[in-house]
């Protein structure tokens, strides 16, 4: 095992080496107007992707699973329902998002909107969000709530200083997992938007969108094989 | 309020989890003032009929509650009560110690902050306050130097000492308690035993235990339940020497037989 690790490594990285190879030949090849890489812009996108998931997407992923743990009973069906839900949209890698924005909104409205490419952010990062969230929030044994409630507290009273106190490290670790995710994302998409502008798509709508619906079916039909291996 | 002796008294009492019924007309009466001690198998409900007493046990969601249950002579399931009011009324300790993660001084203080407005007492009257209920559960000589330290890294027996101190300031009239030895060793088992007999003029205990030996060192009467139902409520004493039931003829003798 030990001994198969390097040189499963080197040959990672001559086929990503490779890859960016190529890559860059191609990109000499099509390249009629030379992209504009400077580096205030993509610092700029860059910090305004972390400010509207940050402003957006966690605090609603905060209140969602506040809610959803401290508040529903285990046994309300919109509590199990979500929680299985979340569970399998985390692992869903972020690309299979763009494809269904584009397919949904893009494509129906011929128009790009920044509020989509935020929206789309913050259906990444939310996800993520709650389910580490909510790990946090179940790290914290019961008992120690019912010693706050049996002494009369509130929920919110509970939830505030008997969970999310101890919990605050973890909830922020996952807010940084959040906002980290939608960084990289958005790291590729700012590295590749440039493509977009520069070398020309010669894939027709009608045979992208039958490839995308035909990745949605599969998507889909895998969902209950998902579930079943989650129990 | 109290126009007779007893602290509790429950009427038709059923309940249920679901479709599982946990608790069968349960009909008791808990005499003021003295310690009442629980006993029965697990899984006979004698912790979710502790649990209804303040109530706690409506967080699970799935529990449909049938019958009445009178605290004081009044009956806890009318509109008109507020939760924290009961549950200031009613306190509880937990099978295992389970202190706030805050400091010893915050966890006295705590269920007080919680009941009286902002800045209703001042410092020195919060210091008096913590020393007073920690000097009721024979806690102050140790802890009167550590008042700042987590709660959280005391010993087990001090914690479950502090938690009994944290329901004191205020001032309850019954204090339920989940099996509050199961945790300790003899000699915090003893520790907390001699502080209940203390305390036991002052307040009603009401006690789930599996150690049948403790159930007749320190309750004036005892409970027998046996899936759901109460099937015995005498004097320990008698209890123990002459069930009337078979049933609670047989849960003794198993364990001194």
């Amino acid at each position: 095992m030990e001994k198969t690790k390097p040189i499963f490594h080197s040959i990672a990285l001559i086929v990503l080496i490779v890859i960016f190879l190529l890559f860059w030949h191609f990109s000499k090849e099509a390249d009629a107007v030379k992209p504009t890489s400077e580096t205030m812009p993509t610092l700029f996108s860059h910090l305004s992707v972390m400010l509207s998931v940050s402003l957006l997407a966690i605090p609603l992923a905060f209140g969602c699973t506040f809610y959803i743990e401290e508040w529903l009973a285990e046994t309300n069906w919109i509590r199990r329902f979500i929680e299985s839900k979340v569970a399998i949209l985390e692992a869903i890698p972020s690309l299979l998002y763009g494809l269904l924005v584009v397919l949904l909104f893009i494509f129906q409205s011929d128009n790009t909107l920044l509020v989509l490419g935020t929206l789309t952010f913050v259906l990444i990062v939310l996800p993520v969000v709650m389910q580490t969230t909510r790990r946090a929030l179940r790290s914290i044994p019961t008992p120690m709530r019912e010693a706050a409630y049996a002494l009369g507290a509130n929920r919110g009273r509970v939830l505030a200083e008997q969970v999310v106190r101890p919990a605050l490290p973890a909830i922020l670790v996952g807010a940084c997992r959040g906002m980290s995710r939608a960084l990289a994302t958005a790291a590729l998409l700012i590295g590749i938007h440039a493509w977009g502008y520069t070398t020309d798509i010669t894939v027709s709508r009608d045979t992208l969108t039958k490839f995308l619906l035909f990745l949605g079916g599969a998507l889909l039909l895998s969902v209950p094989f998902s579930l079943r291996n989650q129990r | 309020m109290e126009t007779n002796n007893y602290s509790i008294e429950t009427e038709n009492l059923n309940l249920w989890y679901g479709d599982f019924q946990a608790l069968i007309d349960v009909n008791v009466k808990v005499l003021s003032g003295q310690i009442t001690s629980l006993i029965g198998p697990s899984g006979c409900g004698k912790t979710t009929l502790l649990r209804c007493f303040n109530r706690v046990n409506e967080r699970y969601g799935n529990v449909t509650t049938k019958g009445e249950i009178q605290i004081l002579g009044k009956n806890i399931y009318d509109a008109d009560v507020s939760l924290p009011e009961l549950r200031k009324t009613v306190g509880m300790v937990f099978q295992r110690p389970n202190p706030l993660p805050i400091s010893v001084y915050e966890n006295v203080l705590f269920g007080l902050r919680i009941h009286s407005p902002m800045r209703s007492f001042t410092r020195t009257e919060a210091d008096q306050i913590v020393e007073e209920a920690l000097t009721s559960v024979f806690l102050w000589d140790d802890l009167k130097d550590k008042l700042k330290t987590r709660a959280t890294s005391l010993q087990l027996e001090q914690q479950q000492k502090l938690c009994i101190a944290r329901l004191l300031p205020l001032k309850p009239k019954i204090i339920l308690m989940d099996e509050p030895c199961s945790a300790l060793d003899a000699k915090g088992t003893l520790a907390v035993e001699e502080l209940m007999a203390v305390l036991a003029g002052s307040y009603t205990f009401l006690i789930v235990t599996h150690n049948m030996a403790q159930a007749r060192r320190v309750s004036n009467e005892c409970i027998f339940m046996f899936l759901g139902e109460l099937i015995e409520h005498r004097e320990t004493q008698a209890l123990f020497e002459t069930p009337e039931h078979p049933k609670t003829e047989d849960y003794v003798q198993m364990r001194y037989g």
